[in-house]
């Protein structure tokens, strides 16, 4: 598929123009030692709703999340090419400052991955980087971020304990609070309720549901039923390629596309 | 049964027999050389042991021999952990993948097999030799010449297991504190080190373990002294030399003196192996 | 949606195909029973009749399995686009077939009656609208077993002639009870069995708006002509409402 067939896809003029995007990529490549790994992504992520990208293993959706906060650039031999534009500057930009956009854009991993500290201080770590405030206030801001993580009734009593403590589930929702107490405006979520049992992943699928009033969200996932419980939108990648980016209902119900047909019906040899 | 599966069995058997008989005798020699230090010792463990000095013979004690083998050692530690912690992390956290960064672990792994009685003329050659022009004679052999030499030795075993244990950290752990915006120095210092904590401290624990025992390297830099040397710029006497100067005598008592010695050597070595597991064990971090 | 390519695991591609069969068995067994029906209401055979009614049993109990089946493979599947309009639409499928059923046993049933009287000469007229409506069941049955939205919307567009043909034989009917009113009696049963069939011809309908919806993924939106003028005002004129 060329890109031009996906600017000119009806079905995804459609989802786009719903809602003002808050992430625009455009012609987005990206090569690590040599390998095309993102052929020309274009797409527009509206803000404050849940977008998922689906896809099978190698396709590029793990690397095209990876590019939303240039996490990438810590490894060598990885060059992105195009534009992601959030909030009217590329930050594909060099010019563009790093710090702020880790500040704008908050990440969670596969899997949970708290600090060796406590728990009051995996969230304030973060903070205290980015702003300097008082003692009050930033029980006040591990507080709110825990609340919005829906932790902090499991774990009020026990913040100076180590999070190394906590479940695997309350882990990933502290990991949570953590990309949510500097108060992003792009969520990221790389599989992060791949190593949680049913019932952690039931509650932080809920928390998705509650944070997308206040959060631009960006889920990869594998679970094609969990695309479907917590996103507006969803984009399937094969191959490095954009195939199709549409409403999450229309995607499980309608495809446009038969390869999105194939994948999300278990057709894919 | 079908013959197959009789063969199987009779192969696991002979494995299992076979590898615990390998077992068995390497534990049965471990047991034989703690009771003979045990048993040839046990006449001179007492009191004037730990009290008395070298320089009364066979009446005497080790204390001597033992507070220099401690100074000695805390010299060579206190010089090679900042050192080789460090260059582990560097190794680790910044020439990873690199050439430079791969060829520098490969000499470090060249220096880790290195003869110590390498070390000890390397220290002899830089610093006992140019001490020695410079102050006129007045300081020669020294125990920090001592604590150096143990310090090469140290040195590789710390960077290994600092390095190792920060590659251990998984790289989540670093992509999550980027993801915040925390730079480099502040993610390697305040998280990975961290998070790598016990492992680099056990590193240490074995390294030291490892130089408590070396004799070779002491021989030109401590040089050995019979009475109490508490300044680092004299001569120094220490354990392992002591036993063995002390095994070399046609005395009996000089003998039990050494096994005396060497037990309470092997017993230090012990405890440092057991408190590093101990560190190990309490602190794993596990990410799984 | 077959997309030509199977499942990757072949039970579910099996449990699908057999979805498929259940629902084109349950037609086949509705035609068969709304051609029995004409058959003994022409042959005046009470007990054949009696046999037809039970037989609509066997529809029923088709209808449970396919239910059964739907929410199995909706439980344990998962199924996402394409095959979920496909289970849907074999749920709603077999909910029409059923009602054909019915119908059909409503045509037997009331043939009961029928053969206790004179006979009337209108009878003939129903063999027509019943071999249209058994035409557009089958039509619509193998349109949903080629999964031919194409098809099926021919037989939804066609279905106005079954309503003409109906409306006429309403007409007819009228007449007959109007010359002679010991007709009454008997020309009721049969307008009631004629509206039966026409009732059949809607259900087919439904079932090409479901074949259209599974295999498009939307909704069949066309203007349609109708034909059965039976309640409007002209009609009223000649006599009282059908039902």
């Amino acid at each position: 598929m060329t890109d031009s067939a996906i600017a000119t896809n009806p079905a995804q003029a459609a989802a786009a123009s719903a809602v003002a995007p808050k992430l625009t990529v455009r012609d987005l490549h990206f090569y690590y030692s040599g390998f095309h790994a993102l052929k020309g992504i274009s797409m527009d992520i509206p803000e404050k709703k849940v977008t998922a990208i689906i896809g099978p293993s190698g396709c590029g959706k793990s690397t095209l999340l990876r590019i939303f906060n240039r996490i990438y650039a810590i490894y060598p031999k990885l060059e992105a090419k195009g534009e992601i534009v959030l909030d009217g500057e590329n930050i594909l930009d060099p010019g563009y400052s790093m710090n702020r956009l880790r500040g704008k854009v908050g990440m969670v991993f596969q899997k949970p991955v708290p600090f060796p500290m406590t728990i009051f201080e995996n969230v304030a770590y973060g903070i205290r980087h980015h702003e300097k405030l008082s003692k009050t206030d930033m029980t006040a801001r591990v507080e709110q971020a825990l609340r919005s993580a829906a932790l902090w009734d499991e774990v009020k009593d026990k913040l100076k304990q180590n999070a190394l403590g906590l479940s695997g589930g309350q882990q990933q929702r502290l990991c949570i609070a953590r990309a949510i107490a500097l108060k992003p405006e792009v969520l990221l979520l790389d599989e992060p309720t791949s190593a949680l049992d049913p019932i952690a992943t039931s509650r932080i699928e809920q928390l998705i549901e509650e944070l997308k009033s206040q959060f631009t969200i960006v889920i990869v996932t594998h679970n094609m039923q969990q695309a479907a419980r917590v996103s507006d939108l969803t984009a399937f990648m094969y191959m490095g390629e954009l195939i199709e980016f549409d409403q999450t209902e229309k995607i499980f119900t309608k495809p446009g596309r038969k390869q999105t047909e194939d994948y999300i019906t278990g057709r894919f040899g | 049964m079908s013959s197959p599966y009789l063969r199987r069995r009779i192969t696991n058997a002979l494995a299992m027999v076979m590898s615990t008989l390998a077992t068995l005798v390497g534990l049965a020699f471990l047991a034989w050389i703690l009771w003979e230090t045990l048993r040839q010792g046990i006449s001179a463990l007492d009191l004037k042991l730990f009290t008395k000095i070298t320089a009364y013979g066979e009446s005497g004690g080790l204390a001597n021999a033992m507070v220099g083998s401690l100074i000695i050692n805390f010299i060579g530690i206190a010089i090679a952990t900042p050192i080789g912690v460090l260059a582990g992390t560097w190794l680790a956290e910044y020439a990873d993948r690199t050439r430079l960064g791969e060829s520098i672990r490969f000499l470090n792994d060249i220096l880790l097999s290195a003869p110590s009685i390498v070390m000890g003329l390397f220290v002899y050659t830089i610093i006992v030799l140019p001490t020695t022009v410079l102050t006129h004679g007045s300081t020669t052999f020294s125990g920090f010449a001592g604590g150096v030499a143990l310090a090469l030795i140290a040195l590789p075993v710390i960077v290994r297991t600092t390095d190792e244990m920060l590659r251990l950290v998984p790289s989540t752990l670093r992509e999550a504190a980027l993801s915040l915006g925390v730079p480099q120095w502040k993610l390697t210092l305040q998280i990975l080190i961290r998070a790598a904590r016990s492992g680099i401290i056990t590193g240490v624990l074995l390294a030291l373990a490892r130089i408590s025992g070396e004799t070779a390297p002491l021989l030109f830099t401590a040089f050995g002294n019979n009475y109490m040397a508490i300044n680092p710029i004299e001569k120094m006497s220490s354990l392992p030399q002591i036993i063995y100067q002390y095994a070399n005598d046609p005395g009996d008592a000089m003998h039990a003196l050494a096994w005396a010695g060497a037990f309470v050597i092997t017993m230090f070595v012990l405890l440092l192996s057991l408190a590093s597991r101990l560190i190990l064990s309490r602190t794993k971090v596990s990410h799984d | 949606m077959n997309t030509g390519t199977d499942h990757i695991i072949k039970s579910y591609d099996s449990e699908l195909t057999r979805l498929t069969g259940e629902i084109v068995r349950m037609g086949e067994l509705s035609v068969i029973q709304l051609e029995a029906a004409i058959d003994v209401l022409e042959r005046r055979d009470e007990r054949a009749a009696q046999r037809v009614v039970g037989n609509d049993d066997a529809i029923d109990q088709l209808e449970q399995e396919i239910g059964h089946d739907v929410v199995r493979l909706l439980a344990l599947r998962a199924p996402m686009a394409g095959d979920l309009r496909n289970v849907y639409a074999a749920l709603r499928i077999a909910s029409d077939i059923e009602r054909i059923g019915d119908y059909a046993a409503n045509v037997a049933k009331r043939s009961i009656p029928l053969s206790m009287v004179a006979p009337v000469a209108p009878v003939g007229g129903l063999r027509h609208l019943a071999e249209l409506a058994a035409d557009e069941v089958r039509d619509v049955l193998l349109a949903y077993n080629e999964r031919d939205a194409d098809a099926a919307y021919q037989v939804w567009k066609n279905d106005v002639v079954l309503d003409e043909a109906y409306t006429g034989y309403f007409r007819q009917l009228l007449t007959y009870m109007m010359e002679d009113p010991r007709n009454i009696t008997p020309c009721t049963h049969l307008l009631f069995m004629a509206k039966n069939i026409e009732r059949i011809g809607d259900h087919a309908t439904n079932i090409a708006e479901n074949v259209w919806f599974q295999v498009v993924g939307e909704p069949l939106n066309k203007q349609r002509s109708k034909g059965d003028f039976t309640s409007s005002p002209e009609m009223t004129k000649l006599g009282d409402k059908p039902e």
